[in-house]
């Protein structure tokens, strides 16, 4: 689909909005073209494509606010939601949360977010499975599992304060999980951009890690240094950086929900940004759903809370400004970068003395969000290190502690960084290796 | 009754036929449906949305295409079955085993839920005032600790599906739902804070909303949240007890801990690097796993329940799976693929979410089966143990044995009586731990409602889980913080 015949969608159901009575009109309509390898018992299990083509609708009438989601192939639907949502208006109360809908602001378009050869490339992505497959067999591996996605999407927004914009980018999400003997390991890999090398590197390393931890013995649970690798440490950024967004504060499913900006929550050596001016990572953007050009800004710099993450609406009603991390109603997070600290992987090692390598996790809940007791549970290798060196792998454990304790417990962080999106990294992160002292661990009493 | 986009389903399942597939499945899938959501009783919004669109599942040469598009025309419908049968043809030089389905008596039937109230007819003045007064009732209910915030949320939807296969699958269902939930905290600023998040689901219409009457419980479980900050103490964690696990953990840990790993294509590997794999192996059907009191069933043909149905999405028919059966493990869930492979019958568990995906092997209305004893029973010749109610945090491994979860309301017991409140108790054993060490279960068997998370991309089913309350002997505790 064009920008014009996206934008002429857009512009004839927002002209159709504001001719049935409402005040404001915010129209973000998507185009999405998509195919995903998904890997079993080293073959494909699954070959899956989409098209999808969708408006997301935001209307406003006299500080009310309503919304519909719909496909927008008979746009005749779509006005007859928008038309039966007209008369609810009256019968709802005012929106705590309205504010009305900002001027908009120019986007200063992103560089690169569209890779002609990933394009190419989904229209037949086989030749890539055949590198995934012999990359993952390379290795002394019994089997692997894992998928390979490659997309295209077209975006563009609408809105009655005469917003007009539209982006394309395109994505790679690959993530594998090799197995060997006892052991597992698994890696992940997000990008706006096809790099086969790139694919190949998470083969190995999610094999190597198998390899690593194919024996293992049991390890007393209880408190331990921790070197977070980039799959977890991406996860668990994610719940903290999603935290930080103002309606996760309003409704009590934030550590911050008793802090400002200017407080100290974390140790000095971290520093997280949402970061949708990257555009190498495939949440970024130029453009937020209010109409607000997006920047990249610190939400922990140095160990102090700098931003709650805004739209114009909650920035209203908590005070403040928008960060331009608009999504329709909610704010949003659209990338994540952690600051990479100074040491290479030996000297984190180092660092540690002693302790555990926790390679992957899953399964993160919390207990209580306001003072984010959680458990979570490492899954695929995890490495014993001792006097600095990896010296065998653990059997089965959790880490069960608190956000705020892990945070202030962080003492240095890996000079390269990994770019990771899966399953449990759902917002794309780029980060290093993050190593945490005295980290509580947990396993079955029975 | 009438079933749009019908006759594009007809086409799109000959349209593969005549490009050479082997097997062709068309589904048309829409999920329409309505809500709002309040903070503290003030209204944020209503929204109004539906998702719709065509699915195709081809085999080509023993490789499995699947494809699918929300653009309804005879010309887009074609094009996604030729896109899945295409890039399935492509990658079949890669598929070392063929993927076949078992051969399946299938259905050729029509099916509605019906709702008593349609939700539609009921005025949002009433569903937004619904919030408004929960809120009253429940900002009101404490006097030393304060309840900091309470979101609530109310939806209603209905799905509608009609699945035909090259095979003779021909099956138009729909189905109405209803959920509301809540997150609330309350606060004492010297003891913390105490946090419980819960939702109700059902299929069937408004009615439920008198059913579920959270207006009833919500302000006394609010007041005992209180008194959690006020005056629980630490639970026993240097011995090991006697834990009376409430039915609504226990419903969650069948979920998580014989629903899951008795997914036959979880067995096999399929969602390896997803959802995981199992501690179950082809080869451990009718091997013990628990006590004779441990008998777990899924049943997607619960009346009113949340997972209900009577066709997966492959056109089987669906009826109870006991999947652990007196303490032995009996019988896997399956589809048509892996039950091809297990030379047994599907049991009708595939679904899929949306139109956007493809049917895995799902639960529906997963429960422990009751037993016959009274609560009062459960607890008599207790010595010294803990009545778990209720829970927040929990996980389980990828292969489904080690398993936490964190208590919220929770009392101890002594000498057969529940004594005061105890904060944060943490259950944490194994799959056969749990199992094996149950000796009892009480009649009352209760249901809760979840959407259980699987595939890739993610597809979340609405389920139900449950059971009664269980005794388990032995158990060492942990505790939070």
């Amino acid at each position: 689909m064009s920008r014009e015949q996206l934008l002429d969608i857009g512009e004839k159901v927002e002209q159709h909005a504001l001719k049935t009575g409402f005040d404001e009109v915010a129209v973000l309509v998507y185009s999405r073209e998509s195919v995903m390898v998904k890997f079993a018992n080293g073959e494909p299990s699954v070959v899956q494509s989409w098209v999808d083509r969708v408006a997301e609708v935001y209307l406003a009438k006299n500080g009310r606010i309503l919304g519909t989601s719909a496909p927008v192939h008979d746009l005749s639907e779509v006005y007859r939601i928008i038309d039966s949502l007209l008369p609810i208006h009256e019968r709802i109360p005012p929106s705590m949360l309205y504010a009305p809908l900002p001027e908009p602001e120019e986007p200063e378009p992103l560089p690169g977010l569209v890779d002609r050869n990933l394009l190419k490339a989904i229209e037949d992505p086989s030749p890539i499975s055949e590198a995934v497959v012999e990359a993952a067999n390379r290795y002394k591996v019994d089997t692997f599992a894992g998928m390979l996605q490659l997309a295209y999407e077209e975006r563009c927004l609408v809105n009655s304060k005469g917003a007009r914009m539209a982006e394309d980018s395109t994505s790679l999400k690959v993530y594998l999980r090799s197995f060997a003997g006892e052991g597992s390991g698994q890696w992940s890999f997000g990008s706006r951009r096809l790099d086969v090398r790139k694919i190949e590197e998470v083969a190995e390393t999610a094999s190597r890690l198998a390899f690593e931890s194919r024996r293992q013995e049991d390890y007393p649970p209880g408190r331990t240094n921790v070197l977070l690798s980039p799959m977890v440490a991406g996860n668990l950024i994610n719940y903290v950086a999603g935290m930080a967004t103002a309606s996760s504060v309003m409704m009590g499913f934030s550590i911050f929900m008793e802090k400002k900006p200017g407080d100290r929550v974390a140790s000095e050596e971290l520093t997280v940004l949402d970061d949708p001016r990257n555009p190498e990572l495939p949440g970024s953007a130029s453009f937020d759903d209010e109409g607000l050009r997006t920047f990249s800004k610190p939400i922990i710099e140095r160990g102090t809370l700098r931003n709650i993450l805004h739209n114009s609406k909650t920035a209203s009603k908590m005070g403040g400004k928008s960060t331009g991390n608009a999504g329709i109603v909610f704010p949003r997070v659209w990338n994540i970068s952690v600051h990479p600290g100074g040491y290479s992987f030996e000297e984190l090692l180092s660092e540690m003395r002693e302790g555990l390598i926790a390679t992957n996790n899953w399964y993160t809940r919390l207990q209580n969000y306001v003072e984010g007791t959680f458990s979570t549970i490492l899954r695929d290798a995890i490495l014993v290190v001792k006097n600095g060196e990896i010296v065998g792998a653990a059997r089965k454990l959790r880490i069960a502690d608190s956000f705020p304790r892990i945070l202030e417990n962080v003492v240095a962080l890996g000079k390269e960084t990994y770019d990771m999106h899966w399953w449990e990294v759902e917002t794309p992160t780029r980060t290093p290796y993050v190593l945490v002292r005295d980290v509580g661990t947990s396993k079955h009493t029975a | 009754m009438t079933w749009e986009y019908e006759d594009l389903v007809l086409k799109a399942v000959s349209h593969g036929e005549k490009l050479g597939a082997s097997y062709v499945e068309a589904r048309f899938h829409m999920v329409s449906g309505s809500g709002i959501s309040a903070r503290n009783g003030e209204i944020i919004g209503a929204e109004k949305s539906f998702s719709r669109g065509i699915a195709v599942r081809v085999i080509v040469d023993g490789s499995l295409g699947f494809a699918s598009t929300s653009t309804l025309t005879l010309g887009d419908v074609q094009a996604t079955v030729e896109k899945a049968y295409r890039r399935a043809k492509a990658h079949s030089r890669l598929q070392r085993r063929p993927i076949a389905l078992s051969e399946e008596r299938l259905g050729r039937a029509t099916y509605e839920v019906p709702a008593k109230t349609r939700p539609e007819d009921v005025d949002f003045q009433e569903k937004c005032g619904y919030h408004q007064e929960l809120w009253r009732n429940v900002s009101s209910a404490t006097t030393q600790a304060k309840v900091a915030t309470m979101t609530s949320f109310y939806s209603e939807g209905v799905e509608e599906k009609v699945v035909v296969s090259s095979d003779g699958a021909y099956v138009k269902s729909r189905i109405p739902r209803l959920s509301l939930g809540y997150n609330v905290v309350v606060s004492l600023p010297s003891r913390g804070v105490v946090q419980r998040f819960f939702s109700h689901a059902a299929s069937g219409g408004y009615e439920l909303i008198d059913k579920w009457n959270v207006h009833s419980y919500l302000p006394e479980d609010v007041k005992t949240f209180e008194k959690i900050l006020v005056e629980a103490v630490k639970p026993p964690v240097d011995t090991p007890v006697d834990v009376v696990v409430g039915s609504e953990i226990v419903g969650l840990m069948v979920h998580e801990s014989c629903g899951h790993p008795s997914e036959a294509d979880r067995i096999l590997g399929r969602e390896a690097a997803q959802a995981g794999k199992s501690f179950i192996k082809p080869e451990m059907l009718g091997e013990r796993i628990g006590s004779e009191c441990a008998t777990v069933i899924d049943d997607p043909t619960i009346p009113g329940s949340n997972g209900f149905y009577l066709y997966d999405d492959e056109g089987v028919p669906a009826r109870p799976r006991y999947l652990y059966k007196n303490g032995v493990i009996n019988e896997f869930l399956h589809n048509r693929w892996t039950a091809a492979l297990f030379n047994t019958r599907s049991n009708a568990a595939a679904r899929a979410m949306s139109h956007e995906g493809e049917p895995i092997i799902r639960m529906a209305n997963t429960y422990f089966a009751p037993g016959d004893y009274t609560f009062d029973e459960l607890v008599e010749d207790i010595k010294l143990g803990v009545y778990i109610k209720s829970y927040m945090e929990w996980n389980i491994d990828d292969e489904r044995w080690s398993q936490r979860y964190g208590g919220l309301e929770a009392y101890l017991i002594e000498n057969g009586e529940l004594k005061g409140l105890v904060r944060n108790p943490v259950l944490e054993l194994t799959t056969k731990t749990f199992y094996s060490s149950v000796d009892a279960a009480d009649k009352n068997l209760e249901f809760y409602a979840g959407t259980c998370g699987k595939g890739e991309p993610m597809q979340g089913v609405p389920v139900w889980f449950g059971g009664p309350n269980v005794r388990v002997r032995g158990i060492k505790l942990r505790v939070i913080g």
